[in-house]
């Protein structure tokens, strides 16, 4: 990051996660917080700065003994976990506090009871949406995977190999909720959500709680593990959250994002070792592959089909398997799996070899953020 | 605004109608498709605003429009997200461009088409729906299919 301090991931850590756990967010929140802490090798009085979404920071800090705190930020709908971790990043940057974790606490959503009892979820605009049975996120996203398809070169086979390409890193990594092997007809024989949207274009709803601690490279040095470094951020916002009324529904924020990441740092796409590119809905992850260049605009399809994401791929890319296999850790899982990444040997059989450079991303269509790190 | 649920049939979702978007529903409720525009630069804005995005007046009122438009991108929804929609399912979610203004997107339904027949760019035109004994919804359907 240009000006200020220089930053480190050096703790990260996740909670119990699973379906329907039965856990609060106080209980999630904790048992991310203690295995970064473990992770890091810090204490409790090491913490001097916390921010979250899900929850409320100074309550999860007081019940974490990290209490005083000099910075805390409650982060609210925001382009999934890469708000609290841009912001803690920049608050060590600017000396605002010197470890400052960050936190990410979703439980699975009572999506349709919730909608049944009067809730708009994210809907800003509800009365607009919900009169005309648009009611969840699985829709807006049936509308960009169609307009996508419209003007892409992939086909619903390239979807399939899309899911099968994540399904087969998630099952090397021991922490997926989902590992068995799938295969390209599985993925086709699963129901459409919102046609062409199927069930295996969505991530997987669970309770998770993750916490990422974020230091200075004076204290990492100190610190239990390789220091990983935050060698540039973005954030995006190019519309208001009616993701169903995008003027341009296949080049959304992840173009204006990269514009400004590319901006803030000397190394390029082609410098890229690994990329954890949200997979709220596969076509998310298909449409940062384009902005990313790594493929002819159109290509992200074919691209992932040829085995342009795989292990020995262009770009490997979701690595730990991504939102739709690890859970619904929104975002959190693509920035722990980055830093185990480059911190080397942490990601077992599907360590990418010698990484040194990896993008982790978050969002579509209205807003977006991404953060590039370096091994050294 | 609240629908009352009776005993025939769930209710539409609860909707809260705010003052800036009362002029949508209430030209909807007499079959009449009006949107929001900024009365110095020109301006269609949908969703409801207080303010012009392009030039900061805050002089908006709502104007009647065509009600035609095009297909940008359409879905069929196949799951039963609440029991208003369950004998509906599966039904169509389309983002309509309307032809006053290059990017002036609606989000609602197609009615009259099945979902292998709707193409990218097929011309439309506003019609419609009864929910409930209070509200109406501007719904879409192939240009030149209404009698």
């Amino acid at each position: 990051m240009r000006g200020g301090r220089r930053v480190a991931i050096v703790g990260v850590g996740y909670s119990d996660a699973g379906r329907r756990t039965g856990l609060s967010e106080r209980h999630h929140a904790a048992q991310a917080a203690r295995a970064a802490l473990a992770d890091a090798g810090l204490e409790s009085a090491d913490i001097d700065g916390l921010t979250t979404w899900g929850g409320n920071p100074i309550d999860f800090a007081h019940m974490l003994g990290f209490s005083p705190l000099r910075w805390h930020l409650d982060v609210g709908i925001s382009p999934a976990f890469i708000s609290p971790a841009i912001h803690a990043a920049h608050a060590v940057a600017s000396g605002q506090a010197d470890v400052v974790v960050a936190m990410r606490v979703i439980l699975q959503q009572p999506s349709r009871a919730n909608l049944w009892a009067g809730g708009t979820g994210m809907a800003f605009d509800a009365q607009f949406q919900h009169p005309f049975g648009d009611l969840m996120p699985a829709q807006w996203a049936g509308l960009l995977t169609n307009r996508y398809l419209h003007e892409s070169d992939a086909t619903e086979e390239d979807f399939a190999n899309f899911a099968v390409t994540q399904r087969g890193y998630a099952a090397n990594n021991p922490e997926a909720l989902l590992r068995e092997p799938l295969t390209a007809e599985d993925y086709l024989a699963a129901p459409y959500i919102s046609k062409p949207l199927r069930l295996l274009d969505c991530d997987y709803p669970c309770d998770s709680g993750a916490a990422v601690i974020f230091t200075t490279e004076q204290r990492a040095r100190d610190l239990r593990q390789k220091p990983v470094f935050v060698e540039a951020t973005a954030l995006s916002a190019i519309h208001d959250m009616t993701f169903e009324l995008l003027p341009d529904m296949v080049r959304t924020s992840p173009v204006h994002c990269l514009q400004e990441l590319w901006s803030n740092t000397d190394l390029t796409a082609a410098d890229l070792d690994c990329a954890q590119l949200y997979d709220g809905f596969s076509v998310i992850t298909l449409q940062w592959l384009e902005a990313l260049g790594v493929c002819e605009p159109g290509q992200a399809g074919p691209f992932v089909s040829s085995g342009g994401t795989s292990l020995t791929g262009a770009l490997p890319t979701n690595t730990d398997g991504g939102a739709c296999n690890v859970g619904r850790r929104h975002g959190a899982n693509f920035c722990i799996e980055a830093t185990r990444q480059l911190r080397g040997g942490q990601s077992g059989e599907r360590q990418v070899a010698d990484a040194e450079v990896a993008l982790w991303a978050n969002a579509v269509g209205p807003f977006t953020g991404a953060m590039l790190l370096t091994g050294s | 605004m609240t629908q009352q649920a009776d005993l025939a049939r769930p209710a539409p979702p609860e909707m809260v109608i705010d003052a800036l978007s009362a002029p949508f529903w209430a030209a909807a409720r007499e079959r009449r498709l009006e949107l929001q525009r900024c009365q110095d630069c020109g301006l269609f804005i949908h969703l409801p605003r207080p303010v012009c995005r392009r030039c900061g007046s805050f002089r908006l009122e709502f104007e009647p429009v065509s009600g035609r438009g095009s297909v940008y991108s359409f879905t069929e929804t196949r799951r039963v997200f609440h029991p208003f929609f369950a004998d509906r399912v599966p039904y169509l979610l389309a983002s309509i461009e309307l032809a006053e203004q290059t990017d002036l997107r609606m989000l609602s339904n197609l009615v009259g088409i099945a979902e292998p027949d709707v193409r990218f760019g097929m011309p439309v035109e506003v019609t419609f729906e009864d929910l409930s004994a209070d509200l109406t919804i501007p719904v879409f359907a192939p240009a030149g299919s209404l009698a």
